[in-house]
């Protein structure tokens, strides 16, 4: 018998025993509950190291002192400071006791309850984070709002749209 | 101590800035596209939209998401909310997440594109130094046609105007290598050296034309010495055998690493000039002489005339008396032949006035000494050649005085001969120069060049004790002076006829020719 022939026959009996004779399949893991939390967590991990790579590229190789610029590092800070917030929001949630969130029959009645040590009370003032992406946001505009009219400027006057910034 | 707090405002900033987010997200993502149109291969920009993509898909999805919760919590359907909580969260997750690959790929993209944009802005300024070359270089090439064209005119008007000078002087100029051999020479040169091309110069050794070797070693050794000689007289050779007299100078060629290419000189032929200032020399020496042969002559002539008469009344009284009487005849001749001695002095000095002027055929003049004189010369067996031209026009002159000028000369040259040989004589008429010239000429010894200069004064002579007074060529030149000419003699002969018709001495007669008679004529 040659060999090539020898190895399709053992192919075909391999083939006939997974087609014919399944069992439970097992490749597809299922994930509980908490992986979603811990994905959620690192990808503010993931996050908050990238805005820190951001801030140090910035740092190293330092660009003009442009308004744009300026208004755009001020937007990296706040949204590394809304990252640690919420990074600092989310541990403590977990943490804190289910009873210690009354949400009543109507939002307003909704209460976090004491007694309120430090970890309670960062964690009441750190879910006011809007506080920190909001202006984020609002400077990341306005450093593009910057960056635009520079850039038409330089267009009227250059009349070239062919900078490699 | 307060039992709990509020969790309202925490939902109404939520609500507020998840709106407020969504506007400002909105707006910052308008910029962004706004920029990528403007400068669409700008990475920053590119970065700069998808951030902002990325952050408006946050603030969407926090902003909808708290919307919704605090809508629904408000309504009471908390329960509706824990099943949509987990898709808000997710979505969050995805867009921060999204933005840091962002960030973490457009810093390795920026730093990629900053070392292409530095190889770029080098190779654009290479690029542009290229350019520049290229620009100086076309220009370069212009004005390079333009300067060659300039300076090969200018070159051509400068090889012209020395050629000029080369071919057109009328003095010498040669140039040679350092093997002494003429490199080029100017047509005067080749004239003066006798040739008739400068191709049969070229090649040549310039030591060939020096009369004495000698002389030109010594300047060689002067022009390597010193690198140049100046104004020094020197004596060429022609190719008919004649000389001429040139004044030479003569400086080194060097090449460029200092090595010595060869020499360049100039010449001046002064030969006649030489020639017209010794005769000047030699008619001074005469003059001079002359007077002092006029005043001598004069105070001895009185004298001998009283010893003559006294020594004849004497030869009467002593008659009877042979002894005294032959001592007498011996005063008497001797003192005749002092009287003869003090006329030709006299003659030399101020060529006497006791024969007429009138016109005198030179060839008649010639042929009647011959009639006298070759009866003698053929018995030494010297042979006259004559060569007497046809169209020899008479001249206003003393015929007497002419006729022993050519007797004297003829003497001369049967004296240099002594035994066997040939006196040729020739007559010519110059109409240039309006004058005749006689030229007797001898197969004899030649008279050495150290007395050349000698031979016009009084009493030189070359003949034994006796023999001559060495006055003959002295009065010939008084003569021919009085007729306003000059003789000229050269030992060897400058010309080639006269060479080749075996003359070592020619005499030439110069005769000044009067217009007007020879109009008459």
């Amino acid at each position: 018998m040659k060999p090539k022939r020898y190895l399709a026959n053992i192919i075909g009996i391999l083939l006939f025993f997974v087609l014919f004779l399944p069992s439970n399949a097992l490749a597809v893991q299922v994930h509980g509950p908490p992986e979603g939390f811990v994905v959620h967590i690192m990808g503010h991990i993931f996050f908050t190291s990238a805005l820190i790579f951001l801030i140090y590229i910035l740092h190293k190789y330092p660009l003009d002192n442009s308004p744009a610029w300026k208004y755009f590092k001020v937007s990296i800070f706040f949204w590394l400071i809304w990252n640690l917030d919420t990074f600092m929001v989310h541990i403590l949630s977990v943490r804190l006791p289910r009873e210690a969130i009354v949400t009543g029959s109507h939002l307003i009645h909704s209460k976090l309850k004491g007694p309120f040590d430090l970890e309670r009370l960062m964690f009441y003032f750190g879910k006011f984070d809007h506080l920190l992406c909001v202006p984020a946001t609002y400077c990341l505009a306005m450093s593009l709002k910057d960056f635009c009219k520079r850039v038409e400027k330089e267009l009227n006057t250059a009349g070239s749209g062919t900078s490699l910034v | 101590m307060i039992e709990s707090l509020p969790l309202f405002p925490v939902y109404v900033v939520d609500f507020i800035g998840a709106l407020l987010m969504v506007i400002f997200s909105l707006i910052g993502f308008f910029y962004a596209r706004r920029l990528t149109i403007f400068q669409p291969k700008s990475v920053l920009w590119t970065y700069m939209f998808w951030f902002s993509m990325a952050l408006v898909a946050l603030a969407v999805s926090r902003g909808v998401g708290h919307t919704v919760r605090f809508v629904l919590l408000y309504m009471g359907e908390r329960e509706v909310w824990k099943n949509i909580a987990p898709f808000s969260g997710g979505l969050n997750t995805i867009t921060f997440t999204s933005v840091a690959v962002l960030t973490f790929y457009y810093s390795n993209v920026r730093s990629v594109i900053d070392r292409v944009k530095h190889d770029a802005e080098a190779l654009y300024e290479a690029n542009i130094r290229l350019q520049k070359a290229q620009e100086a270089l076309r220009r370069l090439n212009q004005n390079l046609e333009q300067m060659v064209e300039e300076r090969t005119k200018e070159l051509r008007q400068s090889e012209k105007k020395f050629r000029g000078l080369f071919e057109g002087s009328k003095d010498m100029i040669f140039f040679c290598n350092k093997n002494h051999g003429v490199e080029d020479i100017n047509p005067s040169g080749v004239e003066l050296l006798g040739f008739k091309s400068r191709e049969e110069v070229l090649g040549r050794s310039f030591k060939d034309f020096f009369k004495d070797e000698q002389q030109w070693e010594m300047f060689r050794d002067e022009i390597c010495r010193k690198g140049h000689i100046k104004d020094i007289e020197a004596e060429l050779l022609r190719t008919d055998g004649s000389t001429r007299n040139v004044i030479l100078t003569i400086s080194v060629m060097k090449e460029e690493n200092g090595n010595i290419r060869g020499c360049e000189g100039i010449g001046k032929d002064i030969t006649k000039m030489k020639q017209v200032t010794e005769s000047l020399i030699q008619s001074e020496k005469m003059a001079s002489v002359g007077q002092l042969a006029a005043g001598v002559a004069h105070e001895i002539n009185t004298p001998l005339g009283i010893i003559l008469g006294y020594a004849q009344l004497l030869e009467e009284d002593f008659e009877d008396d042979p002894d005294a009487l032959e001592s007498l005849k011996i005063i008497e001749k001797q003192t005749k032949i002092c009287k003869r001695i003090v006329g030709d002095l006299l003659k030399f000095s101020r060529s006497s006035s006791d024969s007429e002027v009138a016109d005198v055929d030179i060839n008649e003049c010639i042929k009647e000494v011959l009639a006298i004189t070759e009866h003698s010369l053929n018995m030494d067996r010297i042979y006259v050649n004559k060569n007497l031209s046809k169209d020899i026009p008479p001249i206003k002159g003393k015929k007497e005085k002419l006729r022993q000028v050519i007797i004297n000369l003829l003497n001369n040259a049967h004296h240099a001969i002594e035994n066997e040989g040939i006196i040729g004589i020739w007559t010519e008429y110059d109409r240039k120069t309006n004058e005749i010239r006689v030229i007797i000429g001898d197969t004899g010894a030649g008279i050495p060049s150290e007395i050349q200069n000698k031979i016009f004064d009084p009493f030189f002579t070359t003949k034994g004790v006796g023999k001559g007074t060495g006055l003959g060529l002295s009065v010939s030149f008084g003569i021919i002076k009085d007729h306003g000419g000059y003789i000229e003699a050269q030992s060897p002969p400058k010309e080639k006829r006269f060479i080749d018709a075996g003359m070592e001495t020619v005499m030439i007669i110069h005769l000044p020719v009067n217009k007007n008679d020879n109009q008459n004529g």
